[in-house]
């Protein structure tokens, strides 16, 4: 009886052993390492509430609209002013990755920039916009006040995204 | 002296076991294959990989072999039947509206690329139902083929700029919203969470941020989230995707809020997390009782090595 329920044992152990490899398993838990933002930023966006989200699927990416807590009530209202002085914006944009755990979805991988509106603090001013790429993250310098231009008014733009 | 009693004692065990063994053979619960009334349509090569890995239990053409057949594996198999038809069932899915039959295969599909389906010890007995990685490939390809870049919807436009209208002016009055269908209450705060992550849903095509309260984002900075600390809650917001002219996506029509609570004991009976949803903008609660959870605890299932939560946080909120 005994060697019988050894015997047996092996054989489960055996074809353990065999199937074993090929079983799947999820990803360990771990914090998406390559979506942090390394590099030396005036603010950090994640500290800040979300207002909306979009994504680029010719450039692969999806972008994160961040606002300090004046501009997220502004925004939030839905009204039709320009933001109040010293609100802030930030744009944060990932290259995309397959998620690991669910085929079907994409996640944050690598940052592709990091973009700052600052309103002014005067009726006069105009907004600040900033912008960081590469790894680390630094401020690309001598931007072409077109381009600036066109991303403010994209920025400013948006809409809150409905979040009852 | 001593060891002819103990061994007639063995004896008469083995020879009970033994003739128990053949009386529950009798025992044998009704079993029968249904006849297949709306088979899934597919091409042919999926619905190989599905006859091959899935329909023994998922279907109404059931095959057991001989040892499947012996008690007491016969009650284990007809129960795992019974209950991978309830869930899922090849034989009458294609009566489902395309777009559902769709979102389930792919819910198949991920059971079975995070190893929860087959179940192995179905596995371990039937080795050939296991899926390949090219039998994976080939659902991939059949739930996902390359697709042209989507184009703008105005009728999905309209329907954004009417909720959000609605939402705006909504925000003023307060907005008294029902409990779910377990008791937990919903969390109005949830918008001024910091965001964990967010996920491009290409599958049903929604946006969707995750949210965590501060238990998660503290967790999150002491890199402590298997398991997740009492009290972290998580909210997903999904909206529609609602393609702009330049061909970008948005977040267009809210859709729904779901939340992830973690209490030990009070949700002990669903892996230490209460779950809830609200749909709608005028938040709704889903389920008819509270035995909705079982959908949530299924889909969590395959990832309860990492305490049932799908997402993996982009850390730096604090």
């Amino acid at each position: 009886m005994k060697s019988s329920i050894k015997a047996l044992l092996l054989i489960v152990a055996t074809s353990f052993g065999i199937t074993g490899c090929e079983s799947r398993t999820p990803e360990p838990a771990s914090t998406n390492r390559p979506a942090a933002l390394e590099g030396q930023l005036p603010y950090n966006p994640l500290a800040w509430k979300a207002i909306t989200a979009w994504t680029n699927p010719r450039q692969g990416t999806m972008s994160t609209l961040y606002g300090n807590d004046t501009a997220v009530t502004h925004v939030r209202s839905g009204s039709a002013d320009p933001y109040p002085r010293n609100s802030v914006l930030a744009v944060v944009t990932w290259a995309q990755r397959e998620d690991p755990h669910w085929f079907g979805a994409k996640i944050p991988s690598h940052p592709q920039s990091v973009e700052f509106v600052t309103m002014p603090s005067t009726p006069e001013g105009q907004p600040v916009y900033a912008r960081y790429q590469g790894s680390p993250l630094a401020q690309v310098q001598n931007m072409d006040t077109d381009t600036v231009r066109k991303n403010v008014a994209s920025i400013v733009s948006e809409r809150a995204a409905v979040m009852p | 002296m001593e060891s002819r009693p103990t061994a007639r004692i063995l004896t008469y065990l083995v020879l009970l076991a033994f003739v128990g063994f053949l009386a529950i053979q009798f025992v044998r619960p009704a079993f029968t294959n249904p006849p297949v009334t709306a088979e899934l349509q597919a091409p042919p090569e999926v619905k190989r990989v599905l006859r091959n890995s899935c329909y023994d239990c998922h279907s109404n053409q059931t095959q057991l072999l001989w040892f499947d057949r012996i008690q007491p594996a016969y009650w284990l198999v007809t129960k795992d039947v019974e209950e991978g038809r309830a869930h899922l069932n090849f034989s009458e899915i294609a009566k489902l509206p395309a777009a559902q039959q769709k979102g389930i295969l792919y819910e198949a599909l991920n059971q079975a690329q995070l190893g929860a389906m087959p179940l192995p010890r179905y596995t371990m007995l039937h080795p050939r139902a296991r899926i390949s990685d090219e039998d994976l490939a080939i659902l991939k390809n059949y739930l996902h083929p390359p697709a042209p870049d989507p184009s703008p919807d105005p009728a999905i436009k309209a329907a954004a700029d009417s909720q959000y209208d609605q939402w705006i002016h909504a925000s003023q009055a307060s907005l008294s919203v029902a409990p779910a269908p377990n008791g937990i209450a919903y969390f109005p705060g949830y918008r001024d969470w910091k965001v964990v992550s967010t996920t491009d849903r290409f599958d049903n095509h929604t946006l969707r941020i995750i949210f965590g309260n501060d238990v998660a984002a503290r967790a999150i900075s002491e890199h402590k989230i298997n398991p997740w600390p009492q009290g972290t809650v998580f909210a997903k917001a999904a909206w529609t995707q609602q393609v702009d002219p330049d061909g970008n996506t948005r977040a267009g029509s809210f859709i729904q809020v779901e939340f992830m609570v973690k209490d030990s004991q009070k949700y002990a009976s669903t892996g230490g997390w209460g779950y809830a949803r609200w749909r709608g903008v005028d938040l709704k609660p889903y389920g008819k009782d509270a035995a909705f959870t079982n959908e949530c605890v299924g889909c969590h299932n395959p990832v309860r090595r990492n305490d049932y939560v799908y997402t993996f946080p982009i850390g730096g909120q604090e």
